[in-house]
């Protein structure tokens, strides 16, 4: 076999046509790990917010809590089914009630939707991976609010000490900041759920219950009581399976949109890899022929070649990658497809989405390099002997 | 002689009661078994619709331990006739018989079999591969041997001593004079101890002394070493080397 120094030399001498084309390749590696790496991003940030022991009980033909309405006397009933299959932590559940406000965009002239989540005074205790990280905790059945992390400071009012009107002349006060390990919480506002009731003209019901059980095996005989009455005409899901219907359609799209970009970007990185391949064959004739007379076999050059084409596609695809890891540190902004106001999140890297990346980047490679490889390949030793 | 014997030929002792290399013109040509044969030889290139014969039932016989040169206009057919001897190419008709192989029978993979068991290439141009070092260009056909990288290595090594290039080994080809070139070149023609060494106007890129030089090794490789040597020359001077010079003229020997 050809070494492979003569190939990967081959390239690093005529850099800029090898940096040209791992350019292109890199491009497509990036666009396409991206868009994976964002629809991963998506379902842990909402997968974030999941808990397995968690269940959340909304009405019957309700998708999401948005839709939903559960009146008061029912959420003590739910909560005493709860008890009854076995749920000792206290509190056992919240019911809350999730709204959807417009808020000035800090930064644009825009305006967007912003979840303001009504939660009850134990709603901190029945989530204990929220925490305050600045400022405090709002007083019970104030108007003060608490802000999610990701959100704080893109929205006019929703800094510490701020206000901004959850309803006309109906002014809340941020007094504190929350994180909840990168949740999609972390894009919610949360406020007192009397007032926020009371101002969207709510009174006496809640969009949801949620429900910490003992452990999730208790899940079946929880949900079999709570859809077993029928007038209480309500669902139960548990919270992991709720977060992930939630977010599918989401990622699905991104995944989709992503590959769709990625495929024609990688038919034009392609194109780019042939030429540059070409290049590199009709340049090399003779020595190619000089390796044909010594006794390489056509197999041999045509591996070479691929060989070649494929360091060519994995050093771009290399860099497309590490520059898509970098991504990381970059948060966007979409409308969740669910509530339709802003859900802020990340690139999430995963082995897989670097693996696939780089395979992609070897099919390019591959593809892209095949045909200068055959051309290669079809070199005669006679061209050895022309001067 | 095996590649790694190349710094000790073996019939040393025997080269130098050899004829004197300024009488080796006058001496009678070497009796060795023919290793080259060509028996009504034609070789026709289809140009457009007109067929353009270039070697014309061509006769020959060369004996092993030869140093022939061949001497020709431009367009006499030399090269078609040395790319047949290498197994470059294959007779349109007749047959042709190298080192016991019938070149126009096979197929492009035995033939690059042949060529790298049987054949060591000297080019006018050197053909070395600008990206490898002085020992990896010498090493590239062993690269095609079962031998171990190591063995390989040595052996690349011996071939550039043979050839006075041991303080060159890590130079790439830029870095290296014309003449050096070529005796890297020769180096990687003689690595694998093959048949025959096919010399393409070897000395055509050359400057006289460089030039001289390099006849001076090939009468070397040929008195010590005893390698058969094909030449295809303009140069009257390297013909001058060779203990037979044949002259073609539009396809047929003179």
């Amino acid at each position: 076999m050809v070494p492979i120094k003569y190939n990967v030399r081959n390239l690093v001498v005529r850099k800029r046509t090898t940096a040209a084309a791992a350019f292109g390749l890199a491009l497509v590696v990036f666009v396409f790990a991206c868009a994976l790496m964002l629809g991963e991003g998506i379902t842990k940030t909402l997968g974030r917010s999941a808990s397995h022991d968690v269940v959340v009980v909304m009405r019957k033909g309700s998708d999401t809590e948005m839709v939903s309405s559960i009146e008061d006397k029912h959420v003590n009933l739910v909560l005493a089914h709860a008890e009854q299959v076995g749920a000792s932590k206290k509190p056992v559940g919240v019911g809350e009630v999730l709204v959807v406000i417009h808020l000035d965009k800090l930064g644009t002239s825009g305006v967007s939707n912003v979840t303001v989540r009504g939660v009850p005074e134990d709603a901190l205790a029945f989530r204990p991976t929220v925490k305050i990280v600045e400022g405090r905790a709002p007083n019970p059945g104030s108007d003060e609010v608490i802000v999610g992390r990701a959100i704080k400071g893109r929205f006019k009012g929703l800094q510490i000490g701020e206000t901004f009107e959850l309803k006309k002349n109906r002014p809340m006060k941020v007094v504190g900041v929350f994180s909840d390990e990168g949740s999609s919480y972390e894009s919610e506002v949360w406020a007192d759920v009397h007032a926020v009731r009371q101002a969207f003209g709510r009174p006496g019901s809640v969009s949801s219950v949620r429900v910490r059980l003992d452990s999730p095996s208790k899940f079946d005989a929880f949900k079999a009581l709570v859809e077993g009455d029928r007038q209480l005409g309500l669902l139960a899901m548990r919270e992991t399976d709720y977060v992930e219907k939630q977010s599918e359609a989401t990622a699905i799209m991104l995944k989709i949109l992503g590959g769709i970009i990625a495929f024609f970007f990688a038919i034009g990185a392609m194109i780019g890899a042939t030429i540059t391949m070409n290049a590199q064959v009709a340049g090399r004739t003779r020595e190619i022929g000089t390796l044909r007379a010594l006794g390489f076999s056509k197999t041999s050059i045509l591996f070479s070649f691929l060989l070649e084409s494929l360091v060519l596609a994995l050093a771009g695809g290399a860099f497309g990658a590490i520059a898509a890891i970098a991504m990381k540190a970059v948060k966007i902004t979409m409308i969740n497809m669910n509530t339709w106001s802003e859900i802020v999140f990340g690139f999430e890297p995963t082995p897989e989405i670097i693996v696939s990346a780089l395979v992609l980047s070897a099919v390019m490679g591959l593809f892209g390099g095949f045909l200068p490889a055959v051309r290669a390949a079809r070199v005669s030793p006679v061209e050895a002997m022309r001067g | 002689m095996t590649p790694s014997d190349l710094d000790a030929p073996p019939d040393a002792g025997k080269a130098e009661a050899t004829a004197p290399e300024q009488n080796r013109k006058s001496a009678a040509p070497p009796k060795g078994k023919p290793i080259i044969e060509l028996v009504n030889v034609t070789k026709t290139y289809v140009r457009g619709k007109e067929p353009l014969t270039v070697l014309d039932g061509l006769n020959l016989t060369i004996e092993e331990g030869a140093f022939e040169a061949l001497m020709g206009p431009s367009g006499s057919g030399k090269s078609t006739l040395l790319n047949l001897i290498a197994g470059l190419d294959r007779p349109t008709s007749g047959k042709a018989v190298v080192a016991g192989n019938d070149i126009g029978s096979m197929s492009d993979g035995a033939l690059a079999k042949f060529r790298a068991r049987h054949i060591g290439f000297i080019f006018q141009s050197y053909n070395l591969m600008p990206v490898l070092t002085a020992v990896e260009n010498v090493e590239l056909p062993l690269l095609l041997t079962k031998l171990p990288a190591a063995e390989r290595r040595k052996r690349a090594q011996t071939a550039l001593r043979v050839v006075g290039l041991e303080d060159r080994m890590d130079h790439y080809p830029r870095q290296l004079s014309g003449g050096q070139e070529q005796r890297v070149a020769i180096a990687r023609a003689i690595v694998t101890d093959p048949t025959i060494l096919v010399c393409d106007e070897p000395t055509g890129d050359l400057d006289r002394k460089s030039a001289d030089d390099i006849l001076a090794l090939l009468t070397k490789l040929n008195t010590d070493f005893k390698k058969t040597i094909l030449m295809v020359t303009h140069d009257p001077a390297a013909a001058e080397r060779a203990t037979i010079t044949r002259h073609l003229n539009k396809g047929k020997l003179e």
